[in-house]
């Protein structure tokens, strides 16, 4: 008996139209995805952002222009110079092999597109497939409704959208999708114990491996969900099968790149899977045995046998970690564990903004009602309790903890959370929508057995986004009916209940349906405003509410790419090193890559110290030009003097004698930049380059910052070995060019206090001899 | 009419005894700036002896303001001699700031002589020296020495005997008449010492010499302008390709009346000539004229090295040879060093004469680490002009194809390797071959 | 899985027991085995003998070129675990865990396996 009347179709059209409308679906969900990822392609222009893309664009262009080999063995002389950078054997080169790849195929169809539009648009691309790929995971946790679900959830939220709108060309654009389909396909392999999944699962990881640092989490998430079905008692043949095809062929497979060479051999991060690979060995091989020998002492002797050998093992990877064999957790996966490491040994990691803890507020941003949705999903986990339940589980514990301890790994939560928050609504909704009646256990024995299976085909609803399965209906209905003419027994009431009511149903649908919809605001909200700037270009209101925008930072490099020499080298706080490459095409000192602690160190000791001691330091490394940022005139926060501090820090790292981070607060311990600045903030190279002929700005009233919001002193600073290049139109930027020695041989202040009128004091010969005893 | 010919006589005596034409390397005008109380008349020999060089002798007195130093930013005058030590103003295109950066032009140096009374230097000339790194005593106390006076009379005068050395070329032998002033120097390397005072003078007012050796013995020796280490005559070369300038502390030197004493000729006038000469950048000039390098086993330089690659490094060298106005190759130096560095010189290795005349080369092996390398000759010594060389390079690691293959120690890895393939491949012939026993067993069953 | 038709006797101390529970394993092992699976385990005591062989070499003479014996040694390892896997596939005491995969399928997916391993092996052995 049905609730309500439905028409009639054949079980084939309704396949058919069931598989149509996914596919529909899918596609719009991709185009969802991918049309509101291009915002900042339409406000601004198709530009590359943020700092980290530009690097990975100039290896790219290298990549196209070049071919695959010459980038393999790209040697970069113009990266920390005078260090250089091996390219080649120190980047994940997924993300520019797929670009180039993509960019050939393009250019062999004869579609001429530029490599700058490619790099752009790959991650909105990507996007698309990633969402089809969360789609294909979930089917595998409830079934294809959910699908959809998670797949529009990982569509548009923002969670996901802040590390691949278009322009942002980092890994992360592709390494989540590869994050998913791993997934997906270490799920299947498990499911079937099949060996070609398995290997499939080691060759997407590979591309993971080549594509982005953050693969150590897929590494160290098998192994945890295989060890977990081993405590469970959940040992089989097919999860044997799948993990040691993984582990095997995945691990020699993430050898080949240069990056990573010997590490998943050599170092912690590695060791759980290895570990687990043992176990897994171990308890195969017992089992079998156990299979040809009945005796329970034998038996209890294997038992014993594997747990010490299981307890050996694990105490021969501490003991070689103990001894260095294997190497410890690096500093920046350690610092997952404790927090604090990172402020105290290595204050680079500590620096990033990226690196904080996140707030509360973040979350809810990031994903406005699937964080609540999230635990209820995870909950519903734990009542069917598969293999893949168990999967997820363990996905979402440990991705909520990352996410607490670092913003950046917000984006490893998004997945799970959209997938546990499908599984939640979809459940909901599948309540609330199933038209289908349970029998009534009432005094006459014949149920109507044959009525829900006639029924099937007439309850299907037919929805826009929604679909239900006919089969997961059908084996619901013969659960149902089996559940009814067994308590026909017992003469208890039926565990399920149906909805009839139709008010009931409304209210919820009507409720989650504006729920849905809120959501979908709410992240193209979040995308259009916070997430889709470029930060090349600033963009502000005017008081007359028209848009004014910023472009000072192009303007200052493309002064630098017009002006100076080919070969002239550049200093720069390390944030602006990738996009100094990529648009003034500069030789830089230190850049995002932060790899050698000392030569960062060095550039904050030039920054922090007097010029007479920077002097030196410029000359060796042959810099001509030297770039700060200041945001004291219009009000941008995030200039150097409020890096400073940490300029100071890594420089006090490397040398404490010199420097040292009390000496630029004043005595009362307050950072200021009034006339109550320290002397060694006053003389700093940072402080007189950042408020230098500022005062001549407010014609005779003191100078104002507006980001310190402190009156600077009457006289402005002077400078002798540097003199002012460039300034740009809003004084974000200001360049300064390193002066060469003086030709005769004096320090540059008595050569520009010569240049100034001003005269020596005249010097008397001294004795070599005793005093004469008059 | 004496005096014109006497200076008409002194012209074909420089002509027989100064070497027949001599030019410079930087250029032929020369400014001599003078005030009005001296007579140019009474440097004639001087004049004679330049002009006999080629040179084109311009008078200028420091109230002119005609003829410029330089027009619209370019010297117009390769020499300057300050031979005005009485001025005390200057005009602007002569104001200390202004003679610094003529000396320190790259492009277009300007090399000044600069000529002192022997009294009082004026407060100018004062104040630049200071820059210089040169330093006179109080005003009015000329060099006085008992022991190489003229005469004990005359004590201010003095019969010097200036060291031989390869800047002073023309002038051979012979004591010079000295009057004139001492000077402190510094020790800014740039300074080249030619004519020291004799250890047995000092700086006095020659009316009260004793005041100052007792003031001096209060104050614990301090301000006694005396000994040896003081200097006459400094040279000083502006660093990295800009001119020379020179320091003279006696204006008699150049005079006509210092050429002979007592009937005696003095070597005067050849001293002059040799100093100017330095000054002039016609002696010990030399230049770099080609930088070469390339892997040994090559022959076109390139821009990227290999680790451990074999490099040559070679130069060209040449010295201005005043005589015949050309830079003639040379191999003289014998000490000049090559250093491949970054940040620090991982190589320093001594660059040898080669086969070839003014080649000079260095052999060496690229060192194991990659980076952006230079190769820099910096050859620095007194009296010469600095040679000064930089090439950057790059030094890149081994390509991927580069590395040491078929190793002999990895054989068994190798035949691991092999043989599990090719046990492999017969266990899937052995199993597919043996396809048929699961249906018979069916069979049967 | 069918249980052995012998049950050994509980003797009356351990190491008498294990000798005797060694020697129902052998005798239980040669009764109890496909000849096929005993096939695959001639290829898999093979495997391991020469996966031994390269680590003693490794670890007694010299481990350079660390990679060629990653290599060879991951080549052992990987087709070792994937020959384990196969036989789980095929042999009937075990078959009935894999609901899907039928002994053809098992042959094929082990064949492609060991392509691609074999292929990462020789792209890092040398």
């Amino acid at each position: 008996m049905t609730v309500l009347k439905l028409p009639t179709f054949s079980p084939s059209t309704l396949t058919n139209a069931a598989s149509l409308l996914r596919i529909l679906a899918l596609a719009a969900i991709a185009g969802a995805a991918i049309s509101s990822r291009l915002f900042a392609v339409v406000n601004f222009e198709s530009i590359i952002h943020e700092f980290d893309p530009w690097f990975n664009y100039r290896a790219t262009r290298v990549l196209a222009s070049q071919g695959f080999t010459e980038f393999w063995n790209w040697f970069d002389p113009t990266a920390w110079y005078p260090l250089g950078r091996v390219v080649g054997g120190t980047i994940y080169p997924g993300l520019m092999a797929t670009s180039g790849v993509i960019y050939n195929i393009l250019h062999a169809l004869h579609l001429p597109v530029d490599i700058r539009n490619v790099c752009v648009l790959l991650a909105p691309g990507f996007s698309g497939l990633t969402a089809w790929a969360t789609y294909m995971l979930t089917k595998e946790l409830k079934d294809e409704s959910a699908g959809l679900l998670a797949a529009i959830f990982i569509g548009i939220a923002p969670g996901y959208i802040s590390r691949s709108v278009a322009g942002s060309y980092d890994n992360e654009a592709i390494a989540i999708f590869l994050l998913m389909i791993t997934f997906y396909i270490w799920i299947r392999a498990l499911k079937d114990g099949s060996v070609l999944y398995g290997t499939l699962a080691a060759v997407f990881y590979y591309y993971m491996v080549a594509a982005w640092g953050g693969y150590a989490f897929i590494t160290n998430m098998i192994p945890l969900h295989a060890f977990v079905l081993l405590l469970m008692g959940r040992f089989s043949h097919r999860l044997y099968s799948a993990y040691s095809a993984w582990y095997a062929v995945g691990t020699l497979a993430s050898m080949q790149v240069p990056f990573v060479g010997f590490q998943p051999v050599q170092t912690s991060e590695h060791m759980a899977a290895l570990g687990v690979f043992g176990l897994l060995q171990l308890i195969a091989f017992v089992e079998i045995v156990r299979s040809y020998v009945a005796s329970k002492q034998f038996q209890v002797m294997l038992r014993w046998f594997l747990v010490a050998s299981g307890i050996a093992g694990g105490l021969a990877i501490v003991g070689l970690t103990i001894t260095k064999t294997i190497a410890p957790w690096t500093g920046r996966f350690y610092s997952l564990w404790d927090t604090g490491y990172a402020k105290k040994y290595i204050p680079i990691i500590a620096s990033v903004s990226e690196h904080q803890p996140t707030a509360w507020p973040a979350f809810f941003m990031d994903l406005h009602m699937l964080i609540f949705l999230f635990p209820a999903g995870v909950i519903l986990c734990f009542k069917e309790l598969r293999e893949e339940h168990v999967f997820v589980i363990i996905y979402a514990v440990m991705a909520s903890y990352f996410a607490g301890v670092m913003v950046r790994l917000m984006l490893t939560l998004t997945p799970v959370v959209c997938m546990a928050a499908a599984i939640a609504l979809s459940s909901l909704l599948d309540t609330y929508l199933s038209v289908e009646e349970p029998a009534r256990p009432d005094s006459n024995g014949v149920d109507e057995t044959s009525a829900p299976g006639a029924d099937v085909p007439a309850e299907v609803t037919v929805s826009k986004k929604k679909k239900k399965d006919v089969a997961a209906a059908a084996a619901a209905a013969a659960a149902h009916s089996a559940a009814t003419t067994a308590t026909k027994a017992k003469t208890k009431p039926s565990a399920t209940y149906g909805i009839f009511g139709l008010d009931t149903r409304l209210v919820v649908i009507v409720n989650a349906i504006f729920m849905l919809v809120m959501f979908v605001l709410h992240c193209t909200w979040v995308t259009s405003s916070a997430y889709s700037s470029p930060s090349v270009v600033l963009a502000s209101r005017r008081p007359d509410g028209s848009q004014n925008i910023i472009d000072d930072f192009r303007e200052a490099y493309y002064w630098l790419r017009q002006n100076t020499p080919q070969d002239a080298v550049v200093m720069s706080w390390w944030d602006y090193g990738y996009q100094i490459a990529g648009m003034a095409d500069r030789p830089t000192l230190v850049d995002n890559n932060t790899w050698n602690n000392t030569h960062i160190a060095t550039v904050g000791k030039a920054m922090s110290s007097s010029e007479e001691v920077s002097y030196p330091i410029l000359r060796k490394h042959d810099v001509d030009y030297i770039l700060i940022i200041f945001g004291g005139l219009i009000g941008y926060s995030g200039d150097d003097i409020n890096k400073f501090l940490w300029m100071v820090r890594i420089a006090q790292g490397v040398w404490p004698d010199e420097i040292k981070e009390p000496n630029y607060f004043t005595p009362r311990g307050e950072y200021k930049v009034d006339d109550q600045a320290s002397e060694a903030m006053k003389n700093s190279l940072m402080y007189k380059m950042s408020y230098y002929r500022f005062n001549e700005l407010f014609s005779g009233s003191p100078a104002f910052d507006r980001v310190r919001n402190q009156q600077l002193p009457r006289e402005g600073p002077k400078l002798d070995y540097i003199e002012e290049a460039f300034t740009s139109e809003n004084w974000i930027v200001r360049i300064y060019e390193v002066k060469k020695e003086d030709p005769l041989g004096r320090d540059l202040k008595t050569a520009n206090a010569f240049d100034g009128g001003k005269k020596r004091k005249p010097s008397k010969p001294t004795s070599r001899r005793r005093a004469l005893t008059a | 009419m004496q005096p014109r010919l006497l200076s008409w006589l002194g012209i074909a005596l420089t002509l027989l005894v100064a070497p027949a034409w001599a030019k410079s390397s930087t250029g032929d005008k020369v400014l001599i700036v003078t005030d009005a109380k001296l007579e140019m008349s009474d440097y004639s020999q001087f004049w004679d002896g330049l002009r006999s060089r080629g040179y084109e002798l311009t008078f200028r007195k420091t109230s002119e303001d005609e003829p410029a130093t330089s027009a619209f930013d370019v010297p117009s005058f390769s020499h300057i001699i300050l031979l005005a030590p009485s001025a005390k103003t200057y005009p602007q295109d002569l104001s200390p700031q202004s003679l610094v950066h003529l000396l320190s032009d790259r492009t277009q140096p300007t090399n000044i002589l600069f000529v002192l009374q022997p009294s009082t230097p004026s407060v100018p000339l004062r104040d630049l020296a200071r820059e210089f790194g040169i330093s006179f005593p109080p005003p009015a106390t000329p060099l006085i020495d008992y022991f190489s006076a003229v005469s004990p009379a005359n004590a201010t005068s003095l019969l010097l005997s200036p060291p031989l050395s390869q800047h002073t070329a023309g002038f051979e032998s012979g004591k010079i008449l000295y009057h004139g002033i001492s000077h402190l120097r510094s020790s800014n390397p740039l300074l080249v010492n030619f004519l020291n005072a004799p250890p047995t003078s000092y700086a006095a007012d020659p009316l009260e010499p004793a005041d100052a050796v007792v003031e001096a013995a209060a104050s614990g020796g301090e301000g006694l302008w005396a000994g040896g280490r003081m200097g006459l005559v400094t040279g000083f070369e502006v660093l990295l390709g800009g001119g020379r300038a020179m320091w003279v502390g006696s204006l008699d030197l150049f005079a006509d009346a210092a050429t002979s004493i007592d009937g005696e000729a003095t070597a005067n006038n050849a001293y002059a000539l040799a100093l100017a000469a330095w000054t002039f950048q016609e002696t010990s000039v030399l230049r770099i004229d080609a930088v070469e390098h390339r892997r040994i086993s090559e022959s076109a330089p390139r821009e990227q090295y290999r680790i451990k690659d074999e490099i040559i490094y070679r130069i060209h060298v040449s010295k201005f040879d005043p005589t015949t106005g050309e830079w003639v190759p040379t191999s003289e130096i014998e000490d000049m060093q090559l250093e491949f560095t970054m940040l620090d010189p991982h190589i320093r290795t001594a660059l040898k004469p080669a086969s070839e005349e003014g080649w000079y080369e260095a052999q060496f092996m690229a060192p194991d680490r990659h980076g952006v390398f230079k190769f820099i000759v910096d050859w620095r010594r007194k009296g010469y002009t600095a040679l000064h060389s930089s090439t950057t390079v790059s030094v890149v690691p081994f390509r991927h194809n580069e590395y040491p293959r078929f190793l002999s120690s990895a054989w068994p890895y190798y035949l691991g390797a092999l043989s599990t393939s090719a046990a492999f491949v017969l266990f899937c012939a052995l199993w597919l071959l043996g396809g048929d026993e699961e249906a018979k067993k069916k069979k049967t069953q | 899985m069918a249980p052995p038709k012998k049950v050994s006797t509980t003797a009356s101390s351990s190491t008498s027991a294990i000798t005797s529970a060694l020697q129902d394993l052998v005798q239980s092992y040669k009764e109890n085995t496909p000849k096929r699976v005993k096939i695959i385990d001639a290829f898999l005591l093979f495997i391991v003998l020469s996966g031994v062989a390269q680590f003693v070499y490794c670890a007694l003479i010299t481990n350079y070129p660390f990679n060629a014996f990653l290599a060879g040694f991951g080549s052992s390892i990987g087709q070792f675990v994937l020959t384990a896997a196969f036989r789980a596939q095929v042999n009937p005491a075990t078959r009935s865990q894999f609901t899907i995969i039928s002994p053809e399928r098992a042959f094929a997916d082990f064949c492609f396996g060991s392509i691609v391993l074999h292929f990462f092996v020789y792209n890092f052995l040398g």
